[in-house]
């Protein structure tokens, strides 16, 4: 009777192995013939295109887990709580943070002459002042974005959408919607001031005095405002929901709705706004370092990959010819007239210790208010 | 198998022996066929040092009480004590999280900043004051419902009645409060009904309001109320009602000096479980609070990502909520138990 039960228990074992095995995914007997390992990455929503991803996968058997992030400062609190030993190859930091995570020793110096493909991004963002700090590149250009007015145009006029001031008015009263930190850099630029605080890196008190006259500002407008949301999904769905009008937002997630029919149109208003290059970095103490160089090249190396990723996040891509695979209508969703484009600068990262010590906690005040 | 011939009656030593002869080869074979044949338990249970190991174990209730605490016990420390206490600790140092080979040092500057700056008492207190009328209208929503299941549904019903509230847990929180977008959003089913009807020309914007919050936070913590009323309530004898009707109570009296008197245990226990929770909600407030409506979990959630390197910040201020949580629950518990002692005199 025992040697019944053992053998049907060992029978019963190794049907279910035969069938675990049968039943597991392709790749990761693909991944276990070829020893390709893996990479991690940590990114915004649709930065990977999924082609590029499955393609990748099956080429050289790496396999890629993506962590979507919303946010510069979730990431870096993230990787600071994990290192020296980081769980994460790539990350996404936007140009203008880099000082901070270099700061903090959380970032790998990139060795270009790894990536063949580095010429085939646009030197205007691979090559650009804010790219090299400390004689070292930190990262590969990918997209770039800007803030600026969406709003919906079977309310709002274009006329309106050339000044921030719309989005304060009591015409559209609960049907606004910003994210207060980006809002209050905009908010030092329409006061006049330098948004970036590096001319007032030398004279802290004046910079806290801005910063504070941006914060109360913001608080005698928060009666008017619907909601301060914090990641593009949030805006868009309130811009469908038609719980909001207009607002400030990324150019990116108001393409992505431009791009499916919606009655959405952008402007960067005449007071300006800032653009910002969003970059695959290497995190400093990788654990698959070597992966992690074979991915940026693999992303890097045709304009196709560069209009995919604009395509699915509806930022600009910083590839060289990316444009000639968009469509009229995403050419449209991801350009600008000259005389506003006139009106936009870069972020900038010098006073950035000292600009973000001032803002994040005028933003827990204006929320707290 | 025992030696047939080791029973007879004469020559009893030499029959023994020579059965115990005869058989030694064969017996011997039987024995190792059945070790190697063994399943791993079977081999574990006949090992020596696991029986040792095991009656060593169970020797004295004591001893066993002591294993079987140990689970438990081992459990709260790593699981709620532990996390407490680092968290008590985060918030009580100067710097966290540092590279390694930064020094850190106590502080109590992070509570300070608490009681220095009158800017975070109002989500504070925001907090308080949502969960204790959020709490109140739970009961007073879900009191009717209990009373019907426990009273009107009979026995065998009660089961399925109870699994069809239980339907909407099946999913979870982030998809319920979803489910809340599209009733209450400006294009949702509440405000087409509405104009569909003609009560309305333009949507009524419920979406992020303390309305919209307090109907997420109300649906999601239902059940949580429901269910320990139900439980005392269907302890309640019928008997005292028709007593009491007996004796000439109106249906109020009935509720008001009987029913409720005798469910307060279920009242005390549905109410402190869902003001703690509602004190900690964060999702809910989030994808359905709006700017008016900011609570402390969210100004706790800020110091950790947006804000930069201030995990200690934000730990002691979830300290001073959790300390005042409970504080308040105590309180409550305490009245209540004064309501209950106050019945049975």
């Amino acid at each position: 009777m025992s040697k019944l039960i053992y053998n049907r228990r060992r029978f019963l074992g190794t049907a279910a192995a035969t069938g675990a095995a049968l039943a597991s995914p392709f790749y990761l007997r693909r991944a276990a013939a070829q020893s390709g390992g893996e990479v991690n990455i940590w990114t915004y929503n649709d930065f990977v295109p999924a082609a590029f991803k499955e393609q990748f996968e099956a080429e050289t058997g790496i396999k890629v887990n993506i962590r979507l992030v919303d946010d510069q400062g979730k990431q870096f609190n993230l990787l600071a709580a994990e290192q020296p030993i980081p769980t994460v190859d790539i990350m996404t930091v936007a140009g203008h943070r880099f000082l901070q995570f270099i700061d903090s020793d959380l970032l790998a110096p990139l060795d270009t002459d790894r990536l063949t493909n580095w010429g085939n991004i646009n030197p205007t963002f691979s090559e650009s002042d804010w790219s090299t700090i400390n004689g070292n590149k930190w990262g590969a250009p990918i997209l770039s974005g800007m803030e600026v007015l969406s709003y919906n145009t079977e309310v709002v006029s274009e006329e309106e959408a050339q000044t921030w001031d719309t989005l304060f008015s009591d015409k559209y009263s609960g049907q606004t919607a910003y994210i207060i930190q980006d809002m209050m850099s905009i908010i030092m630029l329409k006061m006049g001031y330098d948004g970036n605080m590096v001319e007032y890196m030398d004279d802290p008190d004046k910079a806290a005095q801005i910063v504070e006259e941006a914060k109360q500002f913001l608080i005698e407008k928060k009666p008017l405002v619907r909601k301060y949301y914090e990641g593009g999904a949030e805006f868009q769905q309130m811009m469908v929901n038609q719980d909001i009008v207009l607002g400030h937002s990324w150019n990116g997630p108001a393409a992505a709705l431009i791009n499916d029919g919606f009655p959405l149109a952008m402007s960067i208003p005449r007071e300006g706004s800032y653009g910002f290059v969003y970059t695959y970095n290497i995190a400093n103490n990788a654990p698959n370092a070597d992966n992690a160089y074979t991915f940026l090249d693999a992303i890097l190396a045709s304009p196709e990959i560069g209009a995919a990723m604009t395509k699915a996040s509806g930022f600009i891509s910083t590839y060289k010819d990316a444009s000639q695979y968009l469509s009229d209508l995403e050419k449209k969703s991801t350009s600008f007239p000259e005389e506003q484009l006139a009106n936009l600068q870069f972020f900038r990262a010098e006073a950035n210790e000292m600009k973000y010590g001032l803002v994040d906690p005028a933003v827990e005040a204006i929320k707290a208010a | 198998m025992p030696c047939p011939a080791a029973r007879g009656a004469g020559g009893q030593t030499h029959a023994k022996e020579s059965c115990m002869t005869d058989h030694s080869h064969p017996s011997s074979k039987a024995v190792a066929t059945v070790a190697t044949d063994r399943t791993f338990w079977g081999r574990l249970a006949a090992w020596g040092p696991y029986h040792t190991l095991m009656r060593l174990a169970t020797a004295s209730p004591r001893r066993q009480f002591l294993i079987l605490a140990a689970f438990p016990v081992l459990w709260v420390l790593t699981q709620h004590l532990g996390p407490m206490l680092q968290m008590l600790r985060v918030s009580l140092l100067d710097a966290y999280p540092v590279a390694p080979g930064v020094e850190q040092h106590f502080t109590l500057d992070n509570y300070a900043r608490f009681f220095g700056d009158s800017i975070f008492w109002m989500p504070f207190f925001r907090t308080l004051a949502f969960a204790a009328v959020f709490t109140f209208c739970t009961l007073i929503i879900t009191y009717p419902v209990a009373y019907f299941l426990a009273r009107h549904v009979s026995r065998k019903n009660q089961m399925l009645f109870l699994l069809l509230l239980l339907i909407p847990f099946w999913v979870g929180e982030i998809v319920r409060t979803y489910a809340i977008m599209i009733l209450l959003g400006n294009t949702g089913a509440v405000n087409l009904v509405l104009k569909w009807v003609g009560l309305i020309d333009r949507p009524i914007p419920f979406m992020y309001t303390s309305f919209s919050m307090g109907v997420g936070i109300v649906y999601l913590t239902a059940l949580y109320m429901l269910l320990p009323l139900y439980s005392a309530l269907e302890k309640l004898p019928q008997s005292m009602n028709e007593a009491a009707a007996d004796l000439g109570a109106g249906a109020w009296t009935r509720f008001w000096r009987v029913s409720l008197p005798l469910t307060i245990e279920g009242i005390s226990s549905g109410c402190t479980l869902v003001f703690l929770i509602s004190t900690g909600f964060y999702a809910t407030p989030v994808l359905l609070g709006g700017p008016s409506t900011t609570v402390f979990a969210e100004t706790i959630a800020g110091f950790f990502h947006v804000a930069g390197d201030e995990w200690p910040t934000g730990a002691a201020f979830a300290t001073i909520m959790f300390m005042a949580a409970l504080v308040i629950t105590a309180t409550f518990q305490k009245l209540m138990n004064a309501l209950r002692k106050g019945e049975s005199k």
